[in-house]
């Protein structure tokens, strides 16, 4: 008969459950650029303790074949968090049906509302802006494309920032949205604030509604970079449009 | 050297601007607000990104809070005001709106930690620091966010200082390259033609881009942006053309395009705003100067001060004292500071 783990879980202080509650059991997959070898199995270890993991042990590795050693182990987590305490903000607007938006720029807006976006940098991944802007849209949300009332120009991929700036600047853009998905190294980062300065330097910034999305994107880290909004993984065109537009008339772009 | 006596008195308005995240921005406005505090000067503090969160978002590693005595001016959002635990009378509530809420303006009741966050543009940056200075702020810091320099503008703030680090490179000389690139922008030299002056003013607040030929005369090109347009300028520069003045950014593919399509491009100084409104490398700069391409600035950018930090949240780091008279060698006509090193 199965024994069933009853006791409860503290929010206050989350650890991660291996076999048995609090027991901070983790298991860790990684590569060291050192050959295979006891040496190896000793540096993995000393690394596993200085992460904070107690009782760290290496159960398998493996030589990469290039003096490189690929490892799996277990060490103890001796850290906690507070769950109960975690906010995360997110877009502060209520999301519009696509009628509804429509409606709302024919009563509010009264003209076409411009959306310039783009996959910049180095990016070749447009699964994120395509799902917002291509008419077929994603999972039964149609994209921008097809809003009655606006002019959704979606870029493509791997768009230098100031091809992007460029366009908008052309077409008289209302919003910007950038798409940044597959980000090594952090590249995002310098990424996005370059098109905030050139934006500022083309004194646009004020003129236009900046957003950005992706799966390391927030919304918290949207203010930092200097965006409006920060749109994460599970938003759909309706959310994006809805910010779009409400924020145009708070702003007093029309 | 204190920081505190090269602002005084000189400047009402003080950015920080950094070479990346985590070269001790937030370090060198402690360090200000420290010497403030000593010395009972009134500041007001904002921020065009976001300042005193006790861990970085991108990075995750531990940064500086911001420690803020009684009577300090504060500019911060709404949501950003209730993480720290300096008491705040709220003295209005303004229409800027950022991701973390409204921006309001408050004076410290009661010293403490604060978590400052201003405004989503260099504009509104601007006007909130204007609002502090009317409430009594002696000058008012604008500290900046990642690796952006707009808030340098002298648009935006009369002085700035630059915070550069190990996190650059782990080669030093990398990180001395790319430091001197962005003090020789901020630095670039103004135009000294006061006949052209004033048409050149007239100009960039036009936000046009125009050619001025040697009778002064202006001639306006039907483009709306230098960007992607360089082809177009470089096709009506003639041979009595003095000075193209490009109002907004001035990128690479710009001067390329320029270079391209004409060979007088030798006989023309292009000029611009300031230099927060050049996005060219490093590589790419050295190459057009090579080139023979003139920049010149109506305004240049009051550099204060540099301040260095040796260590890197990667893991490695610089002897302070090495890295910080290297950069001293280099950079002769700006004083150069490490607010942990303190001394001189």
């Amino acid at each position: 008969m199965a024994i069933i783990e009853t006791e409860k879980v503290d929010l206050t202080k989350v650890k991660p459950y291996g076999d048995t509650m609090n027991d901070g059991m983790m298991q860790l997959g990684f590569t060291l650029p050192v050959p295979d070898g006891d040496e190896a199995v000793e540096a993995a270890k000393q690394l596993l303790k200085k992460m904070g993991l107690n009782e760290p042990s290496v159960v398998y590795h493996k030589d990469l074949g290039i003096g490189y050693t690929y490892f799996v182990a277990y060490g103890k987590c001796q850290h906690t968090v507070d769950y109960s305490k975690i906010e995360v903000p997110k877009v502060e607007v209520d999301t519009m049906s696509k009628e509804e938006v429509q409606e709302y720029i024919a009563e509010n807006i009264k003209r076409e509302v411009v959306v310039v976006g783009a996959c910049t940098g180095t990016d070749a991944h447009t699964v994120g802006i395509d799902a917002i802007m291509n008419m077929k849209g994603y999972a039964g949300h149609f994209g921008l494309e097809r809003y009655e009332g606006m002019e959704a120009v979606n870029m493509g991929s791997q768009v230098p920032n100031e091809e992007l700036v460029a366009k908008a600047i052309e077409l008289n853009a209302d919003a910007i949205l950038v798409s940044q998905v597959v980000t090594q190294k952090d590249v995002h980062i310098p990424n996005l604030t370059e098109l905030v300065e050139l934006l500022e330097a083309e004194g646009l910034r004020d003129k236009i509604v900046l957003c950005c999305g992706g799966p390391r994107l927030s919304h918290e880290l949207a203010k930092e970079l200097g965006y409006d909004a920060g749109f994460g993984t599970g938003s759909f065109a309706e959310d994006v449009a809805s910010f779009i537009v409400t924020e145009i008339v708070n702003r007093d772009l029309i | 050297m204190s920081l505190l006596k090269l602002i005084r008195g000189k400047y009402e308005t003080v950015s920080i601007v950094g070479m990346a995240k985590n070269v001790g921005k937030t370090m060198t406005l402690n360090h200000l607000i420290g010497e403030a505090i000593d010395e009972s000067v009134v500041v007001g503090i904002t921020s065009i990104g976001r300042d005193g969160e006790s861990l970085d978002l991108v990075t995750e590693t531990e940064k500086p809070k911001i420690f803020v005595e009684e009577g300090t001016l504060v500019a911060t959002t709404s949501d950003m005001l209730l993480l720290g635990d300096a008491k705040i009378e709220i003295i209005s509530v303004t229409d800027y709106r950022t991701p973390l809420g409204s921006i309001i303006i408050g004076r410290v009741k009661d010293s403490g930690y604060v978590q400052i966050g201003g405004p989503q543009t260099v504009k509104e940056t601007r006007e909130v620091a204007n609002i502090m200075l009317e409430l009594g702020a002696e000058f008012v810091i604008i500290d900046g966010a990642l690796d952006r320099i707009s808030s340098a503008a002298p648009s935006v703030s009369e002085g700035t200082i630059l915070s550069t680090g190990a996190t650059l490179s782990r080669n030093v000389n990398k990180v001395i390259e790319e430091t001197l690139h962005v003090v020789n922008l901020l630095k670039l030299p103004e135009i000294k033609d006061e006949k052209a002056r004033p048409l050149i003013e007239e100009i960039i607040g036009s936000g046009k881009v125009c050619l001025i030929n040697e009778d002064y005369e202006i001639q306006p090109l039907k483009v709306r942006t230098a960007l992607s347009c360089g082809n177009i300028i470089g096709d009506h520069i003639s041979e009595d053309t003095k000075y193209v003045v490009v109002s907004g950014s001035l990128v690479k593919n710009t001067i390329e395009d320029m270079i391209k399509t004409t060979r007088k491009y030798k006989d023309v100084k292009i000029i611009i705003s300031d230099g927060t409104k050049v996005f060219i490398k490093p590589k790419d700069w050295l190459r057009f100067q090579r080139y023979g391409v003139k920049i010149e600035v109506l305004n240049s950018i009051e550099l204060v001060a540099i301040t260095t930090n040796p260590y890197a949240p990667q893991g490695y780091y610089f002897d302070p004292r090495e890295f910080l008279e290297k950069m001293k060698g280099y950079v002769k006509e700006v004083p150069v500071i490490d607010v942990v090193l303190g001394g001189e």
